[in-house]
């Protein structure tokens, strides 16, 4: 990496948006390299970020949603932010239209434990808009290439409404195949939802995976993540079975900027993903 | 390999220095000295006792600019800034501050990614450590001791310099600093008496005793691990904090950035500068989540970087006992007395 220097982002250009929700502050937006080089450069696997960076704006630390099989281009769901703080970037982000061009530093940090999880059944567990490289491992373990070397895969996933669910034709597809089960839930439905309604905790205690040889990856909103993990405690899960990934503020994201670490880890660069046993061994500070 | 020249004639050496390259020297500012690029060879003045910023400027500038853009144009029109650097020469750097050079080497120069601008300046510059003045007094803040550095120790610097009372004695110990001293015209050579001045008073640095903990390293980065949810201890510590972050601002070893856009009249500039981990929107999330919203949490999270975080990660100590912090505290927060306490909490 030193002949590159890891602050300056490559262009990609903006091929595609689609706007994932009906409350409008959640898009997934397509982005193709503008050199082929950056292109080869940016090999990435699930679970990995980048740093999306508007000149004049600034950059946004952002989970990758596309998966490393699906070639040319790469994918980031992303909400807008600016409630609390300004959210300049993912502002900015959101009025662009298809053509525009920003740029992009990544892939960075490490990724879900793909040889870890080989040979294991997985239940992916998400909530809400922190399903992005939930979806980027799920599309990679389901890719023909990879399917056989995964046991069962189980998708538990919610959002608080059906028109707040992310990837809505992808979430039919997987219904419709017979190698994923998947469980899809929101807290309250429509006149238009037939599918299931409750908290993503309960339906995990009613889905009730068993331990045995299984993985389970969690993410979602701290209310989740807290009545989530006990349910698989119940069950039988180990610490080291459960991975997550953490959020925390960064800049770099190459591991020299000093802001997100978690005691002597750092997110950006030994994280995101953690399992539960590695967090439980880190102070809380997060 | 000793060279000397007389203390008058300094300036002459400071004037072939900035002929050779970038010159960086401690200079007297109206509340003290601050290591400044020396235009004027009269201005540099080795009668200080430490700066009150440390000199990892040299290397880790309060702006760093990565790229200028316009704002709206394609980024292949962006242009990355040039380093395009000159030898640079960073003379008069207390032992202390020496050191902490070594240990900023092991963030940005050692571990994962590389940092581009650490690494070429500092392979552009050739340091110039220079023994405390051992008569006078050692500064009541100054724990360097404690770190295992002494008063005029020479490791870590290309030459060292040591001052009697009519000459500025240099030696050459890294080739580096070796090779450029033979370039030296204006230096004389020095006598077999004052060689035995030199290796007198790098002997004598070790009996200027600053204020003195015995630390395990693992042992301290445990304990400090173990109070993390002592909130009543680090409260207590942080209780006349103001936030102000002065203490990471002059810490030689503090290497926290922000990366930040400046934009003007359709132009921008892509920079870092230096950040705090005691400002309060220093983790601030998009969400509005703050895991260090509250004093006691920023405090504890310098403290154990230093002490607990940085010798898990890197096997070191990330503080070398210069004192500054405790020295420009407005309130009197002393980091050698917060180490010390949470020992024993």
């Amino acid at each position: 990496m030193i002949n590159i220097n890891p602050y300056i982002p490559v262009p990609v250009q903006i091929s595609k948006i689609i706007n994932e929700v009906d409350t409008n502050d959640i898009k997934t937006f397509r982005f193709t390299f503008l050199n082929k080089e950056d292109e080869q450069n940016f090999k990435y696997m699930p679970g990995q970020f980048a740093e999306l960076s508007i000149y004049g704006k600034g950059e946004s630390p952002i989970g990758i949603a596309s998966s490393p099989t699906q070639q040319g281009f790469v994918e980031f769901t992303v909400q807008r932010a600016g409630v609390i703080v300004p959210g300049l970037v993912t502002s900015a982000l959101h009025d662009m239209d298809e053509g525009a061009q920003i740029g992009i530093r990544g892939p960075l940090g490490n990724s879900w434990p793909i040889e870890f999880l080989e040979k294991k059944n997985i239940v992916v567990v998400g909530g809400g808009f922190a399903f992005t490289t939930l979806r980027s491992l799920i599309n990679y373990m389901l890719h023909k290439d990879n399917r056989s070397r995964f046991g069962e895969i189980t998708v538990i996933y919610g959002a608080r409404t059906p028109g707040l669910l992310l990837y809505k034709d992808e979430l039919a597809a997987w219904e419709k195949r017979d190698d994923i089960k998947s469980v899809i839930t929101v807290d309250k439905g429509d006149e238009s939802w037939k599918g299931r309604q409750g908290f993503v905790p309960a339906v995990c205690k009613e889905v009730a995976p068993s331990p045995k040889n299984t993985v389970a990856v969690i993410c979602g909103p701290p209310i989740m993540i807290k009545f989530t993990l006990p349910v698989f405690f119940d069950l039988g899960f180990s610490r080291g079975n459960i991975i997550t990934s953490l959020e925390m503020r960064m800049k770099c994201g190459i591991g020299k900027c000093g802001r997100c670490n978690v005691g002597y880890k750092y997110v950006c660069i030994d994280g995101p993903v953690f399992s539960l046993a590695e967090l439980e061994e880190l102070p809380r500070d997060y | 390999m000793l060279k000397k020249i007389a203390i008058e004639k300094i300036s002459q050496l400071v004037a072939v220095l900035m002929e050779k390259g970038t010159l960086l020297a401690p200079v007297k500012e109206i509340s003290g000295h601050n290591f400044a690029q020396i235009l004027d060879p009269q201005k540099v003045d080795l009668n200080f006792y430490n700066t009150i910023l440390s000199p990892k400027g040299a290397f880790f500038p309060h702006k760093e600019d990565f790229v200028k853009y316009k704002i709206g144009k394609p980024l292949a029109e962006a242009e990355p800034a040039v380093l395009n650097l000159k030898p640079a020469f960073l003379f008069g750097v207390r032992p202390c501050d020496v050191k902490s050079f070594e240990i900023m080497d092991i963030h940005f120069d050692a571990a994962g990614i590389i940092d581009p601008y650490w690494r070429a300046r500092r392979e552009a510059t050739t340091i110039f450590g220079y023994a405390y003045d051992l008569s006078v007094p050692v500064d009541s803040a100054d724990f360097y001791n404690t770190l295992g550095i002494n008063a005029a120790d020479p490791e870590g610097s290309d030459i060292f310099m040591v001052k009697n009372d009519k000459e500025l004695l240099l030696k050459g110990i890294t080739p580096k600093g070796k090779k450029l001293l033979g370039e030296l015209s204006v230096l004389a050579k020095a006598s077999s008496g004052d060689e035995k001045y030199f290796e007198g008073y790098i002997k004598k640095g070790k009996e200027y005793k600053t204020r003195f903990l015995s630390l395990d390293q693992d042992a301290v980065a445990k304990k400090l691990e173990d109070i993390f949810d002592n909130t009543d201890f680090w409260t207590r510590m942080s209780s006349a904090c103001l936030s102000c972050g002065i203490c990471t601002f002059v810490c030689p070893t503090c290497y926290c950035f922000d990366i930040c856009d400046d934009t003007l009249f359709g132009k921008g500039t892509r920079r870092r500068v230096w950040d705090a981990c005691m400002f309060t929107d220093f983790t601030l999330e998009a969400s509005g989540h703050n895991p260090r919203a509250q004093v006691y949490q920023r405090l504890r999270q310098k403290i154990s970087h230093k002490y607990s975080y940085h010798i898990r990660k890197y096997g070191v100590i990330s503080c070398v006992g210069c004192g500054r912090c405790t020295r420009s505290c407005p309130v009197n927060i002393d980091i050698y007395s917060i180490v010390s306490d949470a020992l024993k909490a």
